[in-house]
């Protein structure tokens, strides 16, 4: 695939701006500025990139996640996987993956996971591991459940090297471990494939949605955003340096100070990271949403909540 | 070889079938678009005693292709209307103008809407797409009269056209993009320059929004370049990481919800909804759960029933668009490939090509090309095979692209259904 050079498309970014009106709301940290390459702090700046995703994992030209055994199942193939199974053996195909099964942007491939559980006190599913085999690195995304979600259901956007199948495993509160995984075909589209900018002022601008008021008992839906390139360390800039890692690797969702939800985020989650989740409080109180960078940087949103 | 015997009508329990003359191979195509035609029109070039029976609705076919540019105020629309009198007098196509209903694929027939059937020997479906009413909650087909997509040409594209020429100066053209795959990826991008084109001439004060499920779309950064140089403020992108993505369509009020909760008011909202393969493609049950139809890349056989070939729109092809020049290039490669099985001989080696020219202002044209093979069974993109239109090129070299975007429309229609000029 060939890259290609063109215009800085900073339209976009300043045209779309559509902000979220509960923004006043926000208590917000200073916006980081990006501490390598040709910086100039202040201005607004796109970054030119070489191609979409993670192609530029190209330049390490290994797997190191795949192991060279295949034909058994897909938790056995994936290193990391095995390790933090250590030793036991899950329940295959207890997960469900939503992915499309042919995709023409690896760089943003949406995917649902969902698990039947009654997600009660005394029977929940409190963690949950993806893992893409194929990547540079396999780690995707580590997500602790708790009861307060109401359902085993969460959504994100995640970015595929090439094709492979994305694996979930599964523990449940009693130790339990259960795993799913699907295949998808990621195809180069010329049609598709743009230079990829970024526009460093908004990074870690947050977009969140909840449900103001909810039944006793409803579930409701979270939606989250922040504007973060989740830099992988994997590709070079402009001028052909290696762009440092930098990414958003804390997200953590709470209700009335109890964790809803909280995840570790790798590298391989799409640019502005996006989280959607059920919430089931119970009762009235404040959601609040943090998210932390690696270089330490965070910010945190709250909203009220009704129920009843 | 398993060909029906003698008559071309038989008379089966007072059921009307067509067979195809007897021992002669007959191929049933359905559609006439850009696949199905062109399809038609090669077997019997590849093989002129063979029976090929053309099931379309529509005696005269317009192309979603320039449609825009009748959006923008660049073409009469009779200009992007078609027939098969090519295909009958000059190929010899059998041509009923029926809706295919239901397929039979291990009795190899066809049932037509009409009531009668087709005995074939292959099929080839090119139905295009049909929309997953409802996906997108709010937009069902009642929705479409208030809020069309005109992503089929016909009274759709005439309802959006008459909506603009309604519209106040100073009112807000919103359209809404929807999530890969689609028909046409430029498609919603050509139609915004356009329109914008039309607003900027007639209703200078107004706006255009594209509200988007996606952060990357086809030749983005041309597009925005084009933009800015002729539209300005005038037209607006939202992608999905700016919450670009509608979640919500009410028709009645005009308006649109996206996720994380912004409601936009339209003067005119053209909605682009979800899709899926034509109807018969799932009669036949040669879809799969994503709702197109997989294939083997080497033939377009479905990878579900034997005997069945589906080409054009319908199709899982990716890294092929969903655009009318693959669908032609389909037409062909698949009658080579059907030629072949019926005289048992190897099938040929497949490539396609595709061009998609943009046609962003009168004279300002951009273009994105590439060549597809098929390399350990997938198809894949012939490396360093294509590219886009440069960035910055003067305005001679888009005037040339807009250009090449009308020869191309010239081009393919005569080499699709063989139009003769009006008269
Ligand atoms: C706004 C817009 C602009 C576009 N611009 C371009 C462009 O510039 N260049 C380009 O290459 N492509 C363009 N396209 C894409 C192009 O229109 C499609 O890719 C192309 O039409 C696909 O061909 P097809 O044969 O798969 O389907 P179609 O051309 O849609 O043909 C399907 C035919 O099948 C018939 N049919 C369906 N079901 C049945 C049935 N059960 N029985 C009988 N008949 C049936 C239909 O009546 C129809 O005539 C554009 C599309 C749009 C919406």
């Amino acid at each position: 695939m060939e890259s290609r050079v063109s215009a800085e498309v900073s339209f976009s970014v300043e045209a779309g701006l559509n902000m979220n009106n509960k923004n006043d709301k926000k208590q917000r940290l200073p916006t980081p500025v990006p501490e390598s390459g040709p910086a100039n702090p202040g201005r607004r700046r796109a970054l030119r990139l070489l191609v979409a995703g993670l192609a530029g994992a190209a330049l390490t030209g290994r797997t190191p996640g795949l192991a060279n055994n295949r034909g058994s199942a897909a938790w056995e193939r994936i290193e990391p996987a095995r390790e933090r199974l250590n030793g036991a053996t899950p329940k295959d195909g207890a997960i469900k993956l939503d992915l499309p099964g042919v995709t023409q942007d690896g760089s943003a491939v949406p995917l649902t996971v969902e698990i039947d559980s009654p997600m009660s006190e005394d029977d929940f599913i409190e963690a949950v591991y993806l893992y893409a085999g194929g990547n540079p690195t396999p780690e995707l995304l580590d997500v602790y459940l708790t009861p307060l979600v109401g359902r085993a259901r969460f959504s994100t956007r995640i970015r595929l090297n090439k094709s492979q199948s994305v694996l979930a495993l599964a523990r449940t509160n009693r130790g339990e471990w259960l795993a799913g995984d699907r295949e998808v075909r990621v195809t180069v589209s010329g049609c598709l494939s743009r230079d990829d900018t970024y526009d460093f002022d908004a990074v870690m601008r947050t977009r969140v949605r909840v449900p103001e008021r909810l039944e006793p008992g409803q579930i409701g839906e979270v939606r989250t955003l922040i504007d973060h390139p989740m830099e992988t360390g994997l590709r070079e800039d402009g001028e052909g340096q290696p762009i440092p890692e930098r990414i958003i690797n804390e997200f953590r969702a709470e209700f009335n100070g109890k964790s809803v939800l909280k995840a570790r985020l790798y590298r391989a989650i799409s640019a502005n990271p996006y989280l959607r989740f059920p919430i089931a409080p119970n009762g009235s109180g404040e959601a609040t949403f943090h998210w932390t960078e690696d270089t330490g940087e965070s910010v945190s949103e709250s909203f009220r909540m009704e129920t009843g | 070889m398993g060909l029906l015997g003698a008559g071309t009508l038989l008379a089966a329990g007072g059921l009307r079938v067509y067979a195809g003359r007897p021992s002669h191979a007959h191929v049933a195509v359905v559609g006439g678009g850009f696949g199905g035609a062109t399809a038609a029109k090669y077997l019997k070039i590849l093989k002129p005693d063979l029976d090929v029976t053309l099931i379309e609705p529509n005696r005269r076919y317009y192309t979603c292709p320039f449609t825009n540019l009748y959006l923008g105020g660049l073409r009469d629309f009779e200009s992007l209307g078609h027939d098969y009198r090519e295909l009958q007098e000059d190929y010899g196509v059998r041509v009923v103008p029926d809706f295919a209903e239901d397929v039979d694929v291990d009795g190899r027939r066809l049932k037509l809407a009409e009531g009668s059937e087709i005995a074939w020997d292959r099929l080839i479906l090119s139905p295009g797409i049909d929309f997953r009413w409802g996906a997108l909650e709010g937009y069902d087909e009642a929705a479409a009269e208030k809020a069309p997509h005109a992503w089929k040409a016909g009274p759709q594209t005439h309802l959006l056209r008459r909506q603009l020429e309604e519209m106040e100066d100073g009112g807000t053209f919103v359209l809404v993009a929807p999530e890969n795959p689609f028909r046409c990826p430029p498609g919603p991008y050509e139609r915004v320059s356009l329109i914008a084109h039309y607003l900027k001439r007639n209703k200078p004060r107004s706006k255009v929004l594209l509200l988007d499920s996606k952060d990357n779309f086809s030749k983005q950064g041309l597009f925005m370049e084009g933009w800015e140089e002729h539209y300005g403020e005038m037209v607006e992108w939202v992608g999905l990481s700016n919450d670009g993505r509608v979640i919500r369509v009410d028709p009645d009020r005009l308006e649109v919800e996206t996720e994380f909760g912004t409601i936009h008011r339209a003067s005119v909202l053209n909605v682009v909804p979800p899709q899926k393969a034509g109807l018969i493609a799932h009669r036949a049950g040669v879809t799969d759960e994503s709702g197109w139809v997989p294939v083997d890349p080497n033939t377009f056989q479905s990878r579900k029933a034997p005997g069945v070939y589906v080409i054009g729109d319908a199709t899982e092809a990716a890294p092929m668009p969903k655009s009318g020049f693959v669908a032609n290039n389909h037409g062909k490669v698949t009658a080579a490939a059907v030629v072949a099985d019926l005289e048992e001989r190897a099938v040929p080696k497949p490539t396609w090509a595709n061009t998609c020219y943009s046609v962003i202002a009168p004279e300002w044209g951009i273009t994105v090309a590439n060549v597809y093979e098929v390399h350990d069974g997938e198809l894949r993109e012939v490396p360093g095979s294509g590219g886009v239109s440069p960035s910055g090129a003067p305005a001679d070299f888009r005037r040339n692209e807009a250009r090449y975007a009308e020869a191309w429309y010239a081009a393919i229609s005569q080499d699709v259904w063989g139009t003769r000029p009006p008269g």
